[in-house]
């Protein structure tokens, strides 16, 4: 059951329980008021006449005991003060009444017992099918024994309280209903935020990170779902770089897959020729070789790449001379460089920089070893530039360039602009990858401008200070 | 008629490998390292009965080239390092034959050409060693055109023997192909059936034994 659902139950039925206890005791309190009115009226009515009755008979003074001229003036004197609810009644027969009804059939005052002190009694009861409220005494008039009756017809008045008990009911259940219909509604508005944060966190749980709660409200609620949008920005931010890393990863893995793939399944394939194929001694010698190289570049793979994974963050910056620094990318580089016939120009101002030595090195050599391949073999003026201004380093060729499109992804591992001329140069598709991850560990830039037939420049911009 | 191999890789150390090898079995083999210079050459000379392509090409890549066989109604097959399936369903999907993942053994991928050889009806069925010549359609052998009559087994034997010219085929291989997978018993009915096609086809010095490898039918 939701919260709103609960609280709005809750408050109905405490609404319903009041207003039916207020009701139920403000009607009862009415009823009892309005029939003990009407009792009360009638009993005064049928005291007033039976006094009114008995004084007027015996004012009379009656002396004669004849019976008709004593019944006619008893009626005379009764007729004075009946109505159509009078009855006068003397042992047991009607005397004097516009009614049907016998009254003694209900009210017997003939029996004594019980006999209140004024002599007066009542009864309240259904009387052919009517409610009926009478009250009757006796009166003595000259030794006879008269009953003086008083029938009030209360059906009326019954009927009025029920239709009023009805009236009382119909309104409190519209009450209750309204009462009902206006805490749902608030509960619901106020409990429609939560709703809304339930939708969005089930939607990131599910993947869509990019979901934020759209709840505006000022109050604890809002509060809670900036709180939740904060969290869920946090949550996007962590598994985006997650999944960055984890692409990044699944596609070096695959690069180093397919790198050690090509040059194992050429050993394998010529080992197996060796075994199982008469061959010449040419051949032979010449799967042996094949053999050969694909070790020698297997051996430089494993070792780049061990280079590339065991790079640690932690590298330890000394100050480092420019001069010195440019002397041993001279050292390491002279030999290769010769051996394709490039020239190696250097220049340098007295800077020192701050540096891991031997890495710094081994970037720049990645760096002017790759720019010594943008030439074709057997080219004139073959050159490649190396200067350091400042905190600033540059590599340049004027060779072949490298086309825009493959300028992006360049420093990605194993990416090769141009696969089989690469592979020729023994290049293995991490030296610029490595070369990155060397500059970013020094927090450094390495930035790379091209343009295609007029060479290329590579840019690494130390952190001053 | 020889069958006829295209094959475009990029490393030289393979397709030469893979080339030797077919070539001592049997087949032409013409090699190259570029798709786009294959493709150039495809326009000239289309007449192959299968290729065998890299996948990772420079230039023009495997499933380009793979639109100009069709041209030609070459059956392919890949020859890929690239294991994840995606490319994988992409190449037979779109038609190619069969594909072999690197790193691949030779005799493995000589099955596979045989089979997609067959299947296309390509498949030259004529083996000869010397003067002999074996029709594994008609199953019938002659010497020097004349008909010489072989058991079962000493047929299989020499169908082994020639699809493998030059390479080694070992006992085991042998025994599982003639003999089937579920033979036990003696492994010295081999060495039989090899001395008795020694004697039939006059075959003794090119049918060589080599000890505890297997047997290899030589002409070079």
């Amino acid at each position: 059951m939701k919260l709103w659902q609960k609280a709005a139950a809750a408050c109905a039925g405490i609404l319903a329980l009041v207003v039916a206890v207020c009701s139920a005791a403000m009607l009862l309190y009415a009823r009892h008021t309005i029939l003990n009115m009407s009792r009360e009226q009638i009993r005064a009515k049928q005291r007033d006449l039976a006094i009114s009755f008995s004084e007027m008979t015996n004012y009379y003074r009656l002396d004669t005991d004849t019976g008709p001229v004593r019944s006619s003036l008893v009626n005379y004197c009764f007729s004075r003060f009946a109505d159509e609810s009078s009855v006068l009644m003397q042992g047991g027969e009607t005397v004097s009444s516009a009614l049907t009804i016998d009254p003694s059939k209900w009210l017997d005052l003939r029996q004594t017992q019980d006999m209140p002190l004024d002599g007066q009694r009542t009864f309240e009861g259904r009387v052919q099918g009517r409610d009926v409220f009478m009250a009757g005494g006796l009166v003595h008039i000259r030794g006879e024994e008269y009953a003086v009756y008083t029938v009030a017809d209360v059906t009326d008045i019954h009927r009025s309280l029920a239709v009023m008990g009805g009236i009382f009911l119909a309104v409190s259940l519209a009450g209750i209903a309204a009462g009902a219909g206006a805490v749902t509604l608030l509960m619901r508005r106020g409990a429609k935020p939560l709703a809304a944060l339930s939708v969005a966190a089930k939607r990131i749980a599910g993947g869509e990170y990019q979901v934020r709660a759209g709840v505006t409200t000022s109050d604890e609620i809002g509060a809670l779902a900036a709180d939740f949008n904060t969290m869920a920005a946090a949550v996007q931010t962590r598994v985006d770089e997650l999944t960055e890393t984890a692409q990044r990863q699944r596609l070096f893995i695959g690069g180093v897959n397919h790198e050690f793939k090509t040059p194992l399944t050429a050993i394998l394939l010529h080992t197996r020729l060796l075994q199982k194929v008469n061959l010449t001694e040419d051949e032979k010698a010449q799967s042996l070789s094949h053999i050969e190289k694909q070790c020698t570049w297997l051996e430089r793979l494993t070792q780049k790449l061990l280079r590339t994974i065991t790079l640690r963050q932690d590298i330890v910056k000394t100050p480092v001379p420019a001069r010195e620094l440019i002397d041993r990318v001279l050292s390491s580089t002279r030999q290769i460089m010769s051996d394709r016939g490039v020239t190696l120009l250097t220049d340098c101002d007295g800077s020192e920089l701050l540096v891991d030595a031997d890495l710094m090195q081994s970037l720049l050599v990645n760096l002017v070893d790759n720019a010594g391949k943008a030439y074709d073999p057997g080219g004139e003026d073959r050159t490649v530039w190396l200067t350091v201004r400042e905190n600033v380093i540059e590599v340049r060729d004027a060779g072949r360039g490298i086309p825009p499109e493959a300028l992006a992804r360049i420093f990605e591992p194993f990416y090769m602009v141009d696969k089989s001329r690469s592979k020729k140069h023994g290049g293995s598709g991490l030296g610029l990858a490595l070369a990155k991850q060397i500059a970013d560990a020094h927090g450094a830039k390495l930035a790379v401008t091209s343009t295609l037939g007029e060479g290329t420049t590579f840019r690494v911009e130390l952190p001053v200070g | 008629m020889k069958n006829r191999i295209l094959i475009v890789e990029d490393d030289e150390a393979i397709a030469s490998a893979v080339a030797l090898s077919l070539q001592v079995a049997g087949y032409d083999c013409a090699v190259f390292d570029d798709g786009a210079g294959a493709a150039e050459a495809l326009q000239g000379d289309h007449a192959y009965d299968l290729a065998l392509l890299d996948i990772m090409l420079p230039g023009v890549d495997g499933f380009e080239l793979f639109d100009h066989m069709q041209t030609y109604h070459i059956p392919v097959i890949y020859m890929t390092a690239k294991t994840d399936s995606a490319s994988e369903i992409r190449g037979l999907r779109d038609g190619a034959e069969d594909y072999v993942v690197k790193p691949f053994d030779v005799q493995t991928l000589m099955v596979r050409i045989e089979k997609v050889l067959r299947r296309t009806g390509r498949l030259n069925t004529v083996y000869r060693v010397r003067d002999v010549e074996l029709n594994s359609e008609t199953k019938t052998v002659t010497k020097s055109g004349q008909p010489v009559y072989l058991q079962p087994l000493e047929f299989g034997v020499l169908l082994m023997l020639l699809k493998y010219k030059n390479m080694t085929v070992t006992r085991e291989q042998l025994m599982t192909e003639v003999w089937g997978y579920d033979y036990v018993g003696e492994t010295r009915v081999l060495d039989i059936k090899i001395h008795s096609l020694r004697k039939k086809l006059d075959l003794t010095d090119a049918i060589r034994t080599l000890p505890k490898l297997g047997y290899r039918l030589e002409e070079r």
